[in-house]
Protein backbone atom coordinates (compact mmCIF):
# COMPACT_ATOMS: atom_id res chain seq x y z
CA UNK A 1 0.00 0.00 0.00
CA UNK A 2 2.80 1.97 1.19
CA UNK A 3 3.94 2.03 -2.37
CA UNK A 4 1.08 2.75 -3.83
CA UNK A 5 1.28 5.98 -2.12
CA UNK A 6 4.73 7.08 -3.27
CA UNK A 7 4.25 6.33 -6.80
CA UNK A 8 2.01 9.23 -7.83
CA UNK A 9 4.26 11.80 -6.56
CA UNK A 10 6.93 10.39 -9.23
CA UNK A 11 4.19 9.68 -11.67
CA UNK A 12 3.28 13.57 -11.21
CA UNK A 13 6.67 15.17 -11.03
CA UNK A 14 7.06 13.05 -14.95
CA UNK A 15 3.81 14.42 -16.00
CA UNK A 16 4.70 17.92 -15.32
CA UNK A 17 7.89 17.95 -16.49
CA UNK A 18 6.27 16.29 -19.52
CA UNK A 19 4.09 19.40 -19.97
CA UNK A 20 7.36 22.18 -18.90
CA UNK A 21 8.93 20.21 -22.16
CA UNK A 22 5.88 21.08 -23.87
CA UNK A 23 4.87 24.60 -22.69
CA UNK A 24 7.97 26.31 -22.94
CA UNK A 25 9.28 25.76 -26.67
CA UNK A 26 5.39 27.17 -26.93
CA UNK A 27 5.68 29.89 -24.37
CA UNK A 28 8.96 31.41 -26.25
CA UNK A 29 7.06 31.49 -29.45
CA UNK A 30 4.45 33.47 -27.69
CA UNK A 31 6.46 35.80 -26.06
CA UNK A 32 8.90 36.70 -29.06
CA UNK A 33 6.16 37.36 -31.54
CA UNK A 34 5.19 40.37 -28.80
CA UNK A 35 9.04 41.63 -28.63
CA UNK A 36 10.02 44.27 -30.50
CA UNK A 37 13.02 43.39 -33.62
CA UNK A 38 15.91 44.62 -30.95
CA UNK A 39 15.11 43.01 -28.25
CA UNK A 40 15.23 39.67 -29.97
CA UNK A 41 18.77 40.53 -30.41
CA UNK A 42 19.62 40.40 -26.54
CA UNK A 43 21.77 38.08 -24.96
CA UNK A 44 20.81 37.22 -22.23
CA UNK A 45 17.37 36.79 -23.90
CA UNK A 46 14.68 38.61 -21.82
CA UNK A 47 12.11 36.07 -20.54
CA UNK A 48 9.10 38.52 -20.40
CA UNK A 49 9.01 41.20 -23.32
CA UNK A 50 10.18 44.18 -22.35
CA UNK A 51 7.40 46.40 -23.93
CA UNK A 52 4.26 44.47 -25.42
CA UNK A 53 3.96 45.46 -29.42
CA UNK A 54 1.91 44.30 -32.09
CA UNK A 55 4.65 45.33 -34.68
CA UNK A 56 5.60 41.73 -35.82
CA UNK A 57 2.04 41.11 -36.41
CA UNK A 58 1.29 44.24 -38.68
CA UNK A 59 4.82 43.73 -40.56
CA UNK A 60 4.04 40.00 -41.39
CA UNK A 61 0.33 41.04 -42.35
CA UNK A 62 1.22 44.51 -44.19
CA UNK A 63 4.57 43.61 -46.03
CA UNK A 64 4.06 40.01 -46.73
CA UNK A 65 1.56 38.65 -48.76
CA UNK A 66 0.51 36.51 -45.25
CA UNK A 67 -3.53 37.16 -45.91
CA UNK A 68 -2.89 35.65 -49.29
CA UNK A 69 -0.85 32.42 -47.81
CA UNK A 70 -3.85 32.06 -45.69
CA UNK A 71 -6.64 32.63 -48.25
CA UNK A 72 -5.25 29.89 -50.25
CA UNK A 73 -4.99 27.38 -47.27
CA UNK A 74 -8.45 28.46 -46.49
CA UNK A 75 -9.58 27.81 -50.11
CA UNK A 76 -7.90 24.51 -50.53
CA UNK A 77 -7.96 22.94 -47.22
CA UNK A 78 -12.17 23.47 -47.14
CA UNK A 79 -12.56 22.56 -50.61
CA UNK A 80 -10.22 19.24 -50.69
CA UNK A 81 -11.96 18.28 -46.80
CA UNK A 82 -15.66 18.69 -48.16
CA UNK A 83 -15.21 16.60 -51.16
CA UNK A 84 -13.46 14.28 -49.35
CA UNK A 85 -16.31 13.69 -46.66
CA UNK A 86 -18.51 13.09 -49.32
CA UNK A 87 -16.82 10.97 -51.54
CA UNK A 88 -15.81 8.59 -48.30
CA UNK A 89 -18.67 9.05 -46.03
CA UNK A 90 -20.46 7.41 -49.32
CA UNK A 91 -18.17 5.10 -49.63
CA UNK A 92 -17.76 3.95 -45.84
CA UNK A 93 -21.46 3.44 -45.91
CA UNK A 94 -21.50 1.46 -49.07
CA UNK A 95 -19.01 -0.95 -47.84
CA UNK A 96 -20.68 -1.38 -44.64
CA UNK A 97 -24.01 -2.02 -45.55
CA UNK A 98 -24.21 -3.77 -48.74
CA UNK A 99 -22.74 -7.24 -49.60
CA UNK A 100 -21.13 -6.96 -53.08
CA UNK A 101 -18.61 -8.78 -54.98
CA UNK A 102 -15.03 -6.96 -54.88
CA UNK A 103 -15.62 -5.37 -51.36
CA UNK A 104 -12.97 -7.05 -49.73
CA UNK A 105 -10.87 -6.00 -52.84
CA UNK A 106 -12.28 -2.33 -52.32
CA UNK A 107 -11.37 -2.15 -48.62
CA UNK A 108 -7.58 -3.94 -48.66
CA UNK A 109 -7.27 -1.72 -51.33
CA UNK A 110 -7.76 1.50 -49.18
CA UNK A 111 -5.24 0.18 -46.77
CA UNK A 112 -2.58 -0.68 -49.47
CA UNK A 113 -2.83 2.97 -50.88
CA UNK A 114 -1.36 4.07 -47.34
CA UNK A 115 1.46 2.41 -48.01
CA UNK A 116 2.52 4.48 -51.04
CA UNK A 117 5.35 6.90 -50.22
CA UNK A 118 3.83 10.40 -51.37
CA UNK A 119 6.77 11.37 -52.94
CA UNK A 120 6.52 8.91 -55.44
CA UNK A 121 3.62 10.50 -56.55
CA UNK A 122 5.43 13.90 -56.84
CA UNK A 123 6.64 14.09 -60.29
CA UNK A 124 3.20 12.34 -62.04
CA UNK A 125 1.46 14.88 -60.26
CA UNK A 126 3.61 17.77 -60.58
CA UNK A 127 3.82 17.08 -64.85
CA UNK A 128 0.08 15.83 -64.71
CA UNK A 129 -1.02 19.24 -63.50
CA UNK A 130 1.55 21.03 -66.04
CA UNK A 131 -0.05 19.25 -68.82
CA UNK A 132 -3.62 20.03 -67.83
CA UNK A 133 -2.70 23.57 -66.92
CA UNK A 134 -3.63 23.32 -62.95
CA UNK A 135 -0.05 24.18 -61.28
CA UNK A 136 -0.51 27.28 -59.55
CA UNK A 137 -4.23 27.12 -59.13
CA UNK A 138 -6.64 26.00 -56.24
CA UNK A 139 -8.09 23.36 -57.91
CA UNK A 140 -5.03 21.26 -59.09
CA UNK A 141 -3.88 21.50 -55.28
CA UNK A 142 -7.58 20.32 -54.17
CA UNK A 143 -7.20 17.37 -56.33
CA UNK A 144 -3.78 16.05 -55.09
CA UNK A 145 -4.84 16.94 -51.29
CA UNK A 146 -8.41 14.26 -52.36
CA UNK A 147 -5.88 11.73 -53.13
CA UNK A 148 -4.12 11.93 -49.75
CA UNK A 149 -7.19 12.40 -47.73
CA UNK A 150 -9.71 9.46 -49.56
CA UNK A 151 -8.04 6.58 -48.50
CA UNK A 152 -7.59 6.76 -44.45
CA UNK A 153 -11.03 8.79 -44.08
CA UNK A 154 -13.01 6.41 -46.03
CA UNK A 155 -11.51 3.67 -43.88
CA UNK A 156 -12.17 5.35 -40.76
CA UNK A 157 -15.40 6.54 -41.91
CA UNK A 158 -16.18 2.72 -42.70
CA UNK A 159 -14.62 1.51 -39.24
CA UNK A 160 -17.12 4.57 -37.80
CA UNK A 161 -20.60 2.73 -39.65
CA UNK A 162 -19.59 -0.55 -38.46
CA UNK A 163 -20.12 0.68 -34.82
CA UNK A 164 -23.54 1.86 -35.48
CA UNK A 165 -26.21 -1.01 -35.46
CA UNK A 166 -27.72 -2.32 -38.34
CA UNK A 167 -31.26 -3.16 -36.78
CA UNK A 168 -31.88 0.14 -36.97
CA UNK A 169 -32.03 0.63 -41.02
CA UNK A 170 -34.49 -2.66 -41.04
CA UNK A 171 -36.64 -0.70 -38.69
CA UNK A 172 -36.82 1.79 -41.13
CA UNK A 173 -36.80 -0.10 -44.01
CA UNK A 174 -40.35 -1.66 -42.73
CA UNK A 175 -41.43 2.22 -42.05
CA UNK A 176 -41.19 2.25 -46.24
CA UNK A 177 -37.89 4.03 -46.07
CA UNK A 178 -35.76 3.64 -49.10
CA UNK A 179 -32.00 2.97 -49.06
CA UNK A 180 -31.18 6.62 -49.93
CA UNK A 181 -33.85 7.43 -47.36
CA UNK A 182 -31.83 5.42 -44.95
CA UNK A 183 -28.25 6.81 -45.82
CA UNK A 184 -29.83 9.91 -45.58
CA UNK A 185 -32.16 10.31 -42.51
CA UNK A 186 -30.79 7.36 -40.29
CA UNK A 187 -26.95 6.75 -41.28
CA UNK A 188 -25.86 10.70 -42.08
CA UNK A 189 -27.07 12.29 -38.44
CA UNK A 190 -25.93 9.05 -36.25
CA UNK A 191 -22.79 9.24 -37.98
CA UNK A 192 -22.39 13.06 -37.23
CA UNK A 193 -19.63 12.37 -34.74
CA UNK A 194 -17.92 10.15 -36.97
CA UNK A 195 -18.01 12.73 -39.60
CA UNK A 196 -16.66 15.49 -37.27
CA UNK A 197 -13.74 13.56 -36.32
CA UNK A 198 -12.80 12.38 -39.66
CA UNK A 199 -13.15 16.00 -41.57
CA UNK A 200 -11.02 17.24 -38.64
CA UNK A 201 -8.38 14.73 -39.18
CA UNK A 202 -8.58 15.63 -42.88
CA UNK A 203 -8.67 19.12 -42.47
CA UNK A 204 -5.35 18.73 -39.86
CA UNK A 205 -3.41 16.90 -42.31
CA UNK A 206 -4.25 19.19 -45.44
CA UNK A 207 -3.24 22.23 -43.62
CA UNK A 208 -0.21 20.95 -42.25
CA UNK A 209 1.04 19.42 -45.97
CA UNK A 210 3.99 21.21 -46.96
CA UNK A 211 6.02 19.31 -49.89
CA UNK A 212 3.37 19.35 -52.88
CA UNK A 213 2.33 22.46 -52.04
CA UNK A 214 5.89 23.78 -52.44
CA UNK A 215 6.50 21.78 -55.77
CA UNK A 216 3.10 22.34 -56.91
CA UNK A 217 2.52 26.16 -56.75
CA UNK A 218 5.75 28.56 -57.84
CA UNK A 219 3.43 31.95 -58.14
CA UNK A 220 4.27 34.40 -54.65
CA UNK A 221 -0.15 34.66 -54.75
CA UNK A 222 -1.19 30.86 -54.97
CA UNK A 223 1.42 29.73 -52.09
CA UNK A 224 -0.44 28.17 -48.89
CA UNK A 225 0.29 29.37 -45.37
CA UNK A 226 3.07 26.08 -45.27
CA UNK A 227 4.57 27.35 -47.75
CA UNK A 228 4.34 31.09 -47.53
CA UNK A 229 6.03 31.00 -44.12
CA UNK A 230 8.65 28.70 -44.67
CA UNK A 231 9.82 30.32 -47.10
CA UNK A 232 9.95 33.98 -45.41
CA UNK A 233 12.45 32.42 -43.10
CA UNK A 234 14.93 32.89 -46.11
CA UNK A 235 14.17 36.52 -46.56
CA UNK A 236 16.98 38.65 -44.85
CA UNK A 237 14.42 41.66 -43.94
CA UNK A 238 12.83 39.21 -41.55
CA UNK A 239 13.21 38.81 -37.92
CA UNK A 240 12.97 36.01 -35.21
CA UNK A 241 9.42 37.97 -33.87
CA UNK A 242 8.07 38.43 -36.99
CA UNK A 243 8.54 34.73 -37.69
CA UNK A 244 6.86 33.78 -34.31
CA UNK A 245 3.75 36.16 -35.32
CA UNK A 246 3.44 34.33 -38.35
CA UNK A 247 4.06 31.17 -37.24
CA UNK A 248 0.70 31.61 -34.60
CA UNK A 249 -1.16 33.31 -37.36
CA UNK A 250 -0.52 29.87 -39.54
CA UNK A 251 -1.31 27.86 -36.68
CA UNK A 252 -4.97 29.82 -35.36
CA UNK A 253 -6.75 27.03 -37.47
CA UNK A 254 -5.58 24.19 -35.57
CA UNK A 255 -5.56 25.86 -32.01
CA UNK A 256 -9.24 26.15 -32.56
CA UNK A 257 -9.72 22.67 -33.37
CA UNK A 258 -7.90 21.93 -30.34
CA UNK A 259 -9.61 24.22 -27.98
CA UNK A 260 -12.88 23.21 -29.45
CA UNK A 261 -13.30 19.89 -30.64
CA UNK A 262 -10.29 18.55 -28.94
CA UNK A 263 -12.46 15.07 -27.37
CA UNK A 264 -14.82 15.37 -30.61
CA UNK A 265 -11.68 14.31 -32.56
CA UNK A 266 -10.00 11.90 -30.33
CA UNK A 267 -12.82 9.44 -29.65
CA UNK A 268 -14.06 9.74 -33.28
CA UNK A 269 -10.29 8.75 -34.53
CA UNK A 270 -9.58 5.78 -31.99
CA UNK A 271 -13.58 4.20 -31.75
CA UNK A 272 -12.10 2.57 -34.98
CA UNK A 273 -8.73 2.06 -34.14
CA UNK A 274 -9.25 0.26 -30.78
CA UNK A 275 -11.92 -2.31 -31.63
CA UNK A 276 -9.23 -4.04 -34.28
CA UNK B 1 -34.06 5.94 -57.03
CA UNK B 2 -37.56 3.82 -55.31
CA UNK B 3 -35.27 0.69 -54.36
CA UNK B 4 -37.28 -1.73 -52.58
CA UNK B 5 -36.98 -1.89 -48.96
CA UNK B 6 -33.21 -3.15 -47.51
CA UNK B 7 -33.89 -6.21 -45.92
CA UNK B 8 -35.80 -7.80 -49.03
CA UNK B 9 -32.61 -6.71 -51.77
CA UNK B 10 -31.11 -9.60 -53.29
CA UNK B 11 -27.63 -9.91 -54.03
CA UNK B 12 -27.94 -8.03 -57.39
CA UNK B 13 -29.35 -5.28 -55.49
CA UNK B 14 -27.15 -5.33 -52.93
CA UNK B 15 -24.06 -5.46 -55.80
CA UNK B 16 -25.55 -2.47 -57.54
CA UNK B 17 -25.79 -0.11 -54.57
CA UNK B 18 -22.67 -1.33 -53.05
CA UNK B 19 -21.13 -0.11 -56.09
CA UNK B 20 -22.88 3.03 -56.54
CA UNK B 21 -22.33 4.12 -52.76
CA UNK B 22 -18.11 2.93 -53.39
CA UNK B 23 -17.78 4.67 -57.27
CA UNK B 24 -16.74 8.18 -56.25
CA UNK B 25 -14.14 6.89 -53.92
CA UNK B 26 -13.59 3.61 -56.35
CA UNK B 27 -12.40 6.47 -59.25
CA UNK B 28 -10.61 9.12 -56.86
CA UNK B 29 -8.02 6.08 -55.86
CA UNK B 30 -7.47 4.87 -59.82
CA UNK B 31 -7.30 8.08 -61.24
CA UNK B 32 -5.60 10.24 -58.44
CA UNK B 33 -3.40 7.28 -56.69
CA UNK B 34 -2.98 4.31 -58.92
CA UNK B 35 -2.78 6.10 -61.94
CA UNK B 36 -0.10 9.01 -61.20
CA UNK B 37 1.81 5.78 -59.22
CA UNK B 38 2.24 3.74 -62.62
CA UNK B 39 3.07 7.12 -64.20
CA UNK B 40 5.61 7.03 -61.59
CA UNK B 41 6.97 3.50 -61.83
CA UNK B 42 7.00 4.69 -65.58
CA UNK B 43 9.24 7.28 -65.24
CA UNK B 44 11.88 5.68 -63.51
CA UNK B 45 13.06 4.09 -67.28
CA UNK B 46 13.32 7.69 -68.71
CA UNK B 47 15.84 10.27 -69.05
CA UNK B 48 13.35 13.05 -69.26
CA UNK B 49 13.09 16.93 -68.58
CA UNK B 50 8.97 15.69 -68.32
CA UNK B 51 8.23 18.55 -70.95
CA UNK B 52 9.56 16.98 -74.52
CA UNK B 53 12.29 14.52 -73.54
CA UNK B 54 11.48 11.00 -72.96
CA UNK B 55 14.17 8.68 -73.58
CA UNK B 56 13.87 5.09 -72.25
CA UNK B 57 16.73 4.07 -70.61
CA UNK B 58 15.93 0.56 -69.31
CA UNK B 59 17.56 -0.37 -66.25
CA UNK B 60 20.04 2.43 -66.17
CA UNK B 61 19.51 4.26 -63.02
CA UNK B 62 18.19 1.15 -60.93
CA UNK B 63 21.43 -0.14 -62.40
CA UNK B 64 23.27 2.92 -61.48
CA UNK B 65 21.51 3.30 -57.81
CA UNK B 66 22.45 0.40 -56.49
CA UNK B 67 25.99 0.92 -56.50
CA UNK B 68 25.37 4.44 -55.29
CA UNK B 69 27.20 5.23 -51.87
CA UNK B 70 25.18 8.04 -51.66
CA UNK B 71 21.92 6.82 -51.95
CA UNK B 72 23.00 4.21 -49.15
CA UNK B 73 24.13 6.63 -46.91
CA UNK B 74 20.95 8.52 -47.05
CA UNK B 75 19.40 5.26 -46.60
CA UNK B 76 21.36 5.04 -42.87
CA UNK B 77 20.28 8.53 -42.09
CA UNK B 78 16.77 7.71 -42.55
CA UNK B 79 16.98 4.23 -40.99
CA UNK B 80 18.47 6.60 -38.06
CA UNK B 81 15.85 9.08 -38.06
CA UNK B 82 13.18 6.69 -38.41
CA UNK B 83 14.62 4.00 -35.35
CA UNK B 84 15.10 6.89 -32.84
CA UNK B 85 12.03 9.10 -33.38
CA UNK B 86 9.66 6.49 -33.38
CA UNK B 87 11.82 4.59 -30.30
CA UNK B 88 11.42 8.36 -28.31
CA UNK B 89 8.07 8.72 -29.44
CA UNK B 90 7.42 4.96 -27.72
CA UNK B 91 8.94 5.76 -24.88
CA UNK B 92 7.22 9.27 -23.84
CA UNK B 93 3.63 7.98 -25.08
CA UNK B 94 3.63 4.68 -23.29
CA UNK B 95 4.87 6.68 -20.12
CA UNK B 96 2.39 9.67 -20.17
CA UNK B 97 -0.12 7.34 -21.32
CA UNK B 98 0.17 5.33 -18.37
CA UNK B 99 0.45 8.21 -16.20
CA UNK B 100 -2.69 9.97 -17.24
CA UNK B 101 -4.40 6.69 -17.17
CA UNK B 102 -4.21 6.24 -13.45
CA UNK B 103 -6.64 6.52 -10.83
CA UNK B 104 -4.71 8.72 -8.42
CA UNK B 105 -3.17 11.30 -11.17
CA UNK B 106 -5.14 14.49 -10.58
CA UNK B 107 -6.18 17.33 -13.27
CA UNK B 108 -5.96 14.80 -15.51
CA UNK B 109 -7.89 16.11 -18.55
CA UNK B 110 -5.43 19.76 -18.12
CA UNK B 111 -2.40 17.43 -18.08
CA UNK B 112 -3.71 15.66 -21.41
CA UNK B 113 -4.48 18.81 -23.06
CA UNK B 114 -1.08 20.36 -22.57
CA UNK B 115 0.73 17.04 -23.67
CA UNK B 116 -1.42 16.82 -27.01
CA UNK B 117 -0.30 20.49 -27.71
CA UNK B 118 2.33 20.04 -30.10
CA UNK B 119 0.36 17.81 -32.23
CA UNK B 120 -1.69 20.87 -32.99
CA UNK B 121 0.84 22.96 -34.40
CA UNK B 122 1.50 22.85 -38.27
CA UNK B 123 4.65 21.02 -39.09
CA UNK B 124 6.39 24.14 -40.93
CA UNK B 125 5.66 25.88 -37.86
CA UNK B 126 7.04 23.08 -35.61
CA UNK B 127 10.32 23.52 -37.74
CA UNK B 128 10.54 27.48 -37.44
CA UNK B 129 10.01 27.29 -33.93
CA UNK B 130 12.87 24.73 -32.81
CA UNK B 131 15.20 26.42 -35.48
CA UNK B 132 14.69 29.46 -33.69
CA UNK B 133 15.29 27.68 -30.15
CA UNK B 134 18.43 25.88 -30.96
CA UNK B 135 19.34 29.30 -32.27
CA UNK B 136 23.32 29.76 -31.36
CA UNK B 137 23.77 33.11 -29.89
CA UNK B 138 20.15 34.38 -29.13
CA UNK B 139 17.90 31.46 -28.79
CA UNK B 140 16.67 29.76 -25.34
CA UNK B 141 18.40 26.58 -25.49
CA UNK B 142 22.02 27.99 -25.46
CA UNK B 143 20.89 30.13 -22.90
CA UNK B 144 19.99 27.78 -20.22
CA UNK B 145 22.72 25.70 -21.13
CA UNK B 146 25.09 28.70 -20.25
CA UNK B 147 23.06 29.28 -17.38
CA UNK B 148 23.29 26.25 -15.29
CA UNK B 149 26.80 25.71 -16.46
CA UNK B 150 26.44 23.15 -18.89
CA UNK B 151 28.18 25.05 -21.88
CA UNK B 152 30.44 28.16 -22.20
CA UNK B 153 30.64 28.48 -25.88
CA UNK B 154 27.69 28.60 -27.47
CA UNK B 155 26.56 25.31 -29.27
CA UNK B 156 25.43 25.81 -33.20
CA UNK B 157 22.94 22.81 -32.74
CA UNK B 158 21.67 22.55 -36.18
CA UNK B 159 24.96 23.53 -38.13
CA UNK B 160 27.24 21.20 -37.09
CA UNK B 161 27.50 18.27 -38.66
CA UNK B 162 27.65 15.99 -35.57
CA UNK B 163 24.61 17.10 -33.75
CA UNK B 164 22.32 18.28 -36.30
CA UNK B 165 20.67 14.90 -36.65
CA UNK B 166 20.01 14.46 -32.96
CA UNK B 167 18.65 17.86 -33.13
CA UNK B 168 16.30 17.15 -35.81
CA UNK B 169 15.04 13.68 -33.93
CA UNK B 170 14.11 15.37 -31.04
CA UNK B 171 12.36 17.68 -32.49
CA UNK B 172 10.52 14.87 -34.42
CA UNK B 173 9.90 13.66 -30.97
CA UNK B 174 8.64 16.65 -29.20
CA UNK B 175 6.05 16.86 -32.24
CA UNK B 176 4.86 13.06 -33.47
CA UNK B 177 4.98 11.92 -29.05
CA UNK B 178 1.08 12.97 -28.45
CA UNK B 179 -0.33 11.12 -31.67
CA UNK B 180 0.79 7.65 -29.83
CA UNK B 181 -0.19 8.71 -26.55
CA UNK B 182 -3.52 9.50 -27.27
CA UNK B 183 -3.74 6.12 -29.30
CA UNK B 184 -2.81 4.11 -26.57
CA UNK B 185 -4.59 6.07 -23.79
CA UNK B 186 -7.73 4.81 -25.77
CA UNK B 187 -6.86 1.24 -25.66
CA UNK B 188 -5.64 1.52 -22.32
CA UNK B 189 -9.10 2.16 -20.83
CA UNK B 190 -10.25 -0.81 -22.27
CA UNK B 191 -8.29 -2.74 -20.22
CA UNK B 192 -10.44 -4.22 -17.07
CA UNK B 193 -9.22 -3.41 -13.75
CA UNK B 194 -9.90 -6.56 -12.18
CA UNK B 195 -6.69 -7.86 -13.98
CA UNK B 196 -4.75 -5.13 -12.14
CA UNK B 197 -6.22 -5.66 -9.21
CA UNK B 198 -5.65 -9.73 -9.62
CA UNK B 199 -2.16 -9.15 -10.51
CA UNK B 200 -1.86 -6.99 -7.64
CA UNK B 201 -2.75 -10.17 -4.96
CA UNK B 202 -0.29 -12.39 -7.06
CA UNK B 203 2.25 -10.13 -5.63
CA UNK B 204 2.89 -8.35 -9.00
CA UNK B 205 5.01 -5.11 -8.44
CA UNK B 206 4.42 -1.95 -11.01
CA UNK B 207 7.29 -2.86 -13.52
CA UNK B 208 5.39 -7.12 -13.52
CA UNK B 209 1.83 -5.44 -13.62
CA UNK B 210 3.10 -3.31 -16.85
CA UNK B 211 5.02 -6.55 -18.26
CA UNK B 212 2.50 -8.87 -18.04
CA UNK B 213 -1.57 -6.75 -17.64
CA UNK B 214 -0.64 -3.01 -19.72
CA UNK B 215 1.53 -4.42 -22.30
CA UNK B 216 -0.60 -7.36 -23.62
CA UNK B 217 -3.08 -5.25 -23.30
CA UNK B 218 -2.19 -2.52 -25.71
CA UNK B 219 -0.36 -4.81 -27.75
CA UNK B 220 -2.60 -4.51 -30.98
CA UNK B 221 -2.99 -0.91 -30.93
CA UNK B 222 1.06 -0.28 -30.07
CA UNK B 223 1.72 -2.52 -33.15
CA UNK B 224 -0.60 -1.10 -35.27
CA UNK B 225 0.46 2.35 -34.76
CA UNK B 226 4.28 1.45 -34.83
CA UNK B 227 3.73 0.35 -38.09
CA UNK B 228 1.82 3.56 -39.66
CA UNK B 229 4.89 5.77 -37.17
CA UNK B 230 7.44 3.78 -38.84
CA UNK B 231 5.91 4.48 -42.74
CA UNK B 232 5.35 8.17 -41.77
CA UNK B 233 9.10 8.74 -40.55
CA UNK B 234 10.57 6.84 -43.06
CA UNK B 235 8.70 9.48 -45.63
CA UNK B 236 9.10 12.25 -43.55
CA UNK B 237 10.23 15.31 -44.91
CA UNK B 238 8.65 18.67 -43.70
CA UNK B 239 10.59 18.70 -40.55
CA UNK B 240 13.87 18.01 -41.82
CA UNK B 241 13.39 20.32 -44.55
CA UNK B 242 12.71 23.68 -42.46
CA UNK B 243 15.06 22.65 -39.91
CA UNK B 244 18.27 22.35 -41.81
CA UNK B 245 17.16 21.34 -45.45
CA UNK B 246 19.05 18.08 -45.17
CA UNK B 247 22.47 20.11 -44.25
CA UNK B 248 25.05 20.87 -43.07
CA UNK B 249 26.25 19.09 -46.06
CA UNK B 250 24.24 16.22 -45.86
CA UNK B 251 24.59 15.19 -42.06
CA UNK B 252 20.32 15.39 -42.38
CA UNK B 253 19.71 14.17 -46.10
CA UNK B 254 17.16 11.35 -45.53
CA UNK B 255 15.73 9.78 -48.56
CA UNK B 256 12.50 12.23 -48.88
CA UNK B 257 14.93 15.23 -49.52
CA UNK B 258 17.27 13.06 -51.51
CA UNK B 259 14.65 12.70 -53.55
CA UNK B 260 12.50 15.96 -53.62
CA UNK B 261 16.49 17.42 -54.84
CA UNK B 262 17.23 15.00 -57.09
CA UNK B 263 14.27 15.80 -58.93
CA UNK B 264 13.45 19.68 -57.88
CA UNK B 265 17.07 21.07 -57.79
CA UNK B 266 19.10 18.72 -60.41
CA UNK B 267 16.08 18.00 -62.58
CA UNK B 268 17.19 14.52 -63.08
CA UNK B 269 13.30 13.58 -63.11
CA UNK B 270 13.55 10.27 -64.20
CA UNK B 271 17.14 9.34 -61.62
CA UNK B 272 14.62 10.32 -58.96
CA UNK B 273 11.85 8.10 -59.58
CA UNK B 274 13.70 5.14 -59.35
CA UNK B 275 14.57 6.36 -55.59
CA UNK B 276 11.20 6.50 -54.94
CA UNK B 277 10.40 3.53 -56.14
CA UNK B 278 13.43 1.92 -54.57
CA UNK B 279 11.51 3.25 -51.22
CA UNK B 280 8.03 2.11 -52.28
CA UNK B 281 9.84 -1.54 -52.56
CA UNK B 282 11.41 -1.18 -49.07
CA UNK B 283 7.92 0.40 -47.34
CA UNK B 284 6.11 -2.92 -49.02
CA UNK B 285 8.57 -5.30 -47.89
CA UNK B 286 8.51 -3.71 -43.93
CA UNK B 287 4.43 -4.05 -44.31
CA UNK B 288 4.98 -7.97 -45.44
CA UNK B 289 7.33 -8.93 -42.46
CA UNK B 290 5.06 -6.97 -40.05
CA UNK B 291 1.86 -8.85 -41.38
CA UNK B 292 3.58 -11.99 -41.08
CA UNK B 293 4.88 -11.26 -37.75
CA UNK B 294 1.56 -10.14 -36.87
CA UNK B 295 0.17 -13.92 -37.93
CA UNK B 296 3.09 -15.49 -35.84
CA UNK B 297 2.05 -13.29 -32.66
CA UNK B 298 -2.03 -14.60 -33.12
Amino acid sequence: MGQRRKFPVAGLILVILGCLMVLVPVYWMVITSFKAAPETFRNPPTLWPESFTLDAYRKVIDDYSFGDFFLNSVIVVVGSTLLTILVATMAGFGASRFRFRGKGAFLGFVLVTQMFPSVIMLIPYFRILKLYGLINTHLGLIIVYISFQVPLCTWLMYSYFETIPKDLDAAAAIDGLNNWGIFRKIALPLSLPGIASTSIYAFINSWNEFQFAMTLTTTEDMKTVSVGIGQMIDDTMINWNDMMAASILASIPLILVFIFCQNLFFEGLTAGGVKQ
Amino acid sequence: MKQPALRHVGDLHQNKLGYLFTAPAFLVLVLMVVYPLIYGIVISFFDTNLVNRFDFVGLKYYKRLIVDETFYASLGRTAIFTIFTVAGRTVLAVLFANLLVMDSMPCKTVFRSILVLPWFFPDVVVGILWRWLYNANYGLFNFILRTIGLADAPIEWLSNSKTAMWAVIMVSIWKGFPFMMVMLLAALQTISKDLYEAAELDGCGVFQRFLHVTLPGIMPVLSTTLMLEIMWCFKHFTLIWNLTKGGPVDATQVVSIDIYNTAFQYTRYGESSTRAVFVFVIIIILTVMQKKMKRKEA
